[in-house]
């Protein structure tokens, strides 16, 4: 690493360094534009969309905040996700251990039936879902989101977990076992510590896309105050769509937490993310 | 030595029925929430149904409507087009800006950061900006063009049918092209700057050396990025309904924004579920059909 940055860029390097500045820079600048415009009033909005507000209106967010009732829509994007990812995550761990480590009657059939869910997309269902929650009783209940959410993040969680334990090595499991330890003793004293950084990043994984999940949440909950954010910021949008300072206060009391939530864990964020196409 | 199955593994830990309770809780889950609203899919899509009354078995009513629904049919042609949009503004333009961002100088790192940041967003929060960054009258694109003296160019982006379906594939492009860069970066680390070496003394150029070594040694990886692009596309829904819900006169419609309209707006629910079931049989026949064939691409590997 210190040698390539001690020695001086070439003249190429430097022209790539300066193409991808300005590349990353107009990627980029609609966030920028998307901050700056919340701090203005909707005239400087128009008339002056490149430069700094005039003055930094503060007052646009908490009238945003109130009036999209912000608060209540983080709290319950907060406990569908985390409800959702700890249920999935913590099944598709052991269903991984078990699909991978152990042998049980069914176990080749049942892996690749949960496999199946890999290729079928969420919209498919739907239609049936609405109808089977409803006579469940759970519409409009966060666990209306939950449960689908969990279950329709199993089969990549479990799938990439299962990968992850057939890359370790067994010795630990085994040497616990002569041990006289039985089989949940194993998994929840061995093998979990073990695969634990696997476990992490599809927590981030599943966090992620739960938390921006649009169409179960669309579709399941009726009530203002038990939407989830991304639903909400649409509405808020539909209610104010010619105040461009309210939403855009919104959109930025929403997203910039995420980007700074991401850009402290950016590593995590990226395995998990792309944890998909791991060969 | 050929021939030989490959050794799924050693001895497992324990076996006997009693570990299928390992298993248990993912599989009632899934059979639950997925498994079971997609076998009623298959048995609501061949019935007369509006959810609240018994079924009317219908026979094969409701797939003779999807092919004569013309909205449908086009839905098909929208989200194709959309696709190879998408291969363009995420896969290939990914695959360049990795190339263009695969250095070990200072501040690379902080440009891919940068780049990748757009994928943690909501498809929602995308959506609404980017309805902005297009709007007609005070949009940051019009303006832009304004500001550089090209006001005559400046389009109502989302409103018109000529371009709005063309403004969605920049915006999924924009929101999507760092996930590919990033899985094509991983990729180009693992390629020994030996092979780049060689290839300079021998007086390969920067095209060359991409078009006869990088792209050859990522064909796996482009295969598998092309394949999340499809698959992906043909299920898109959050962007066309946050940006334009299949408007302007239909020119955005596709099949996952027509199932909800007929389904909830026009209150057609088994039809509805049948345009879910023809999805879903597209979807998963070009996954098969992709997978055997890259399979059969990856015999003539270096």
């Amino acid at each position: 690493m210190f040698t390539a940055t001690e020695r001086p860029r070439t003249a190429g390097e430097w022209v790539q360094f300066a193409v991808a500045m300005l590349l990353v820079a107009a990627m980029f600048y609609p966030t920028v534009w998307m901050v700056l415009s919340a701090f203005k009033n909707n005239r400087e909005i128009f008339r002056t969309p490149f430069a700094l507000p005039s003055v930094w209106r503060w007052e646009n967010f908490a009238e945003a905040w109130k009036l999209g009732n912000l608060g209540t829509l983080y709290l319950n994007s907060l406990f569908v996700t985390s409800a959702a990812v700890t249920l999935c995550v913590g099944c598709a761990t052991a269903a991984a251990f078990a699909f991978a480590r152990l042998e049980f009657p069914g176990r080749r059939v049942a892996y690749r039936v949960m496999l199946l869910g890999l290729l079928l997309p969420p919209p498919t269902v739907a239609i049936p879902l609405f109808t089977q929650l409803r006579d469940m009783g759970l519409l409009n209940t966060p666990w209306a989101l939950i449960l689908p959410g969990a279950a329709w993040s199993l089969s990549l969680t479990v799938f990439l977990m299962r990968s992850y334990f057939n890359t370790t090595r067994t010795d630990m499991e085994e040497a616990a076992k002569i041990d006289g330890a039985n089989t949940f003793q194993i998994f929840w004293w061995i093998s979990v510590p073990m695969v634990w950084p696997a476990v992490l990043t599809m927590i981030v994984l599943n966090t992620i896309n739960i938390w921006n999940e649009l169409l179960f949440a669309l579709l399941f909950i009726v009530d203002e105050d038990k939407r989830t954010l991304p639903v909400g910021l649409i509405r808020f949008y539909g209610y104010h769509n010619t105040d461009y300072s309210l939403v855009f206060a919104a959109l930025t009391i929403t997203t910039i937490p995420i980007l700074l939530l991401y850009f402290i864990l950016q590593r995590h964020v990226i395995a998990g993310l792309t944890a998909t196409t791991m060969d | 030595m050929a021939g030989r199955p490959v050794e799924d593994r050693t001895q497992p830990l324990s076996s006997g029925a009693v570990n299928l309770l390992f298993a248990a809780p993912a599989l009632v889950l899934f059979g639950c929430f997925v498994l079971l609203p997609v076998s009623s899919a298959f048995f609501y899509a061949f019935t007369h149904w509006d959810g609240y009354t018994a079924p009317r078995w219908a026979g094969f009513a409701n797939f003779e409507r999807a092919f004569t629904d013309t909205t449908h049919l086009m839905s098909y042609v929208h989200v194709v087009l959309y696709i190879l949009g998408t291969l363009v503004f995420e896969v290939a333009l990914g695959l360049g800006v990795a190339v263009l961002l695969n250095s070990e100088r200072r501040g690379f790192s902080l440009l891919r950061g940068f780049y990748f940041s757009p994928m943690v967003l909501s498809m929602s929060a995308a959506g609404v900006l980017w309805a902005f960054v297009l709007d007609y009258r005070s949009g940051l694109l019009n303006s832009l063009l304004k500001a550089l003296g090209a006001g005559d160019l400046a389009q109502p982006w989302l409103s018109q049918p000529s371009t709005a379906l063309v403004a969605i594939m920049v915006v999924s492009g924009w929101k999507f092209s760092g996930f590919y860069m990033v899985i094509f970066f991983a990729a180009l680390r693992r390629i020994p700057s030996s092979i780049y070496e060689a290839a300079i003394l021998d007086g390969a150029g920067p095209f060359r050396r991409f078009f006869s070594i990088t792209l050859p040694l990522l064909r796996q990886n482009v295969m598998v990025a092309m394949l999340l692009a499809i698959t992906g596309g043909f299920a898109g829904f959050d962007l066309f309904f946050t940006m334009t819900n299949g408007g302007p006169f239909g020119a955005t419609e596709v099949p996952a924004t027509w199932i909800m309209k007929t389904a909830f707006d026009k209150n057609q629910l088994s039809y509805g579920v049948a345009l879910t079931v023809v999805l879903a049989v597209v979807v998963m026949a070009i996954s098969l059909v992709y997978l055997r064939f890259s399979e059969r691409l990856n015999v003539h590997r270096y």
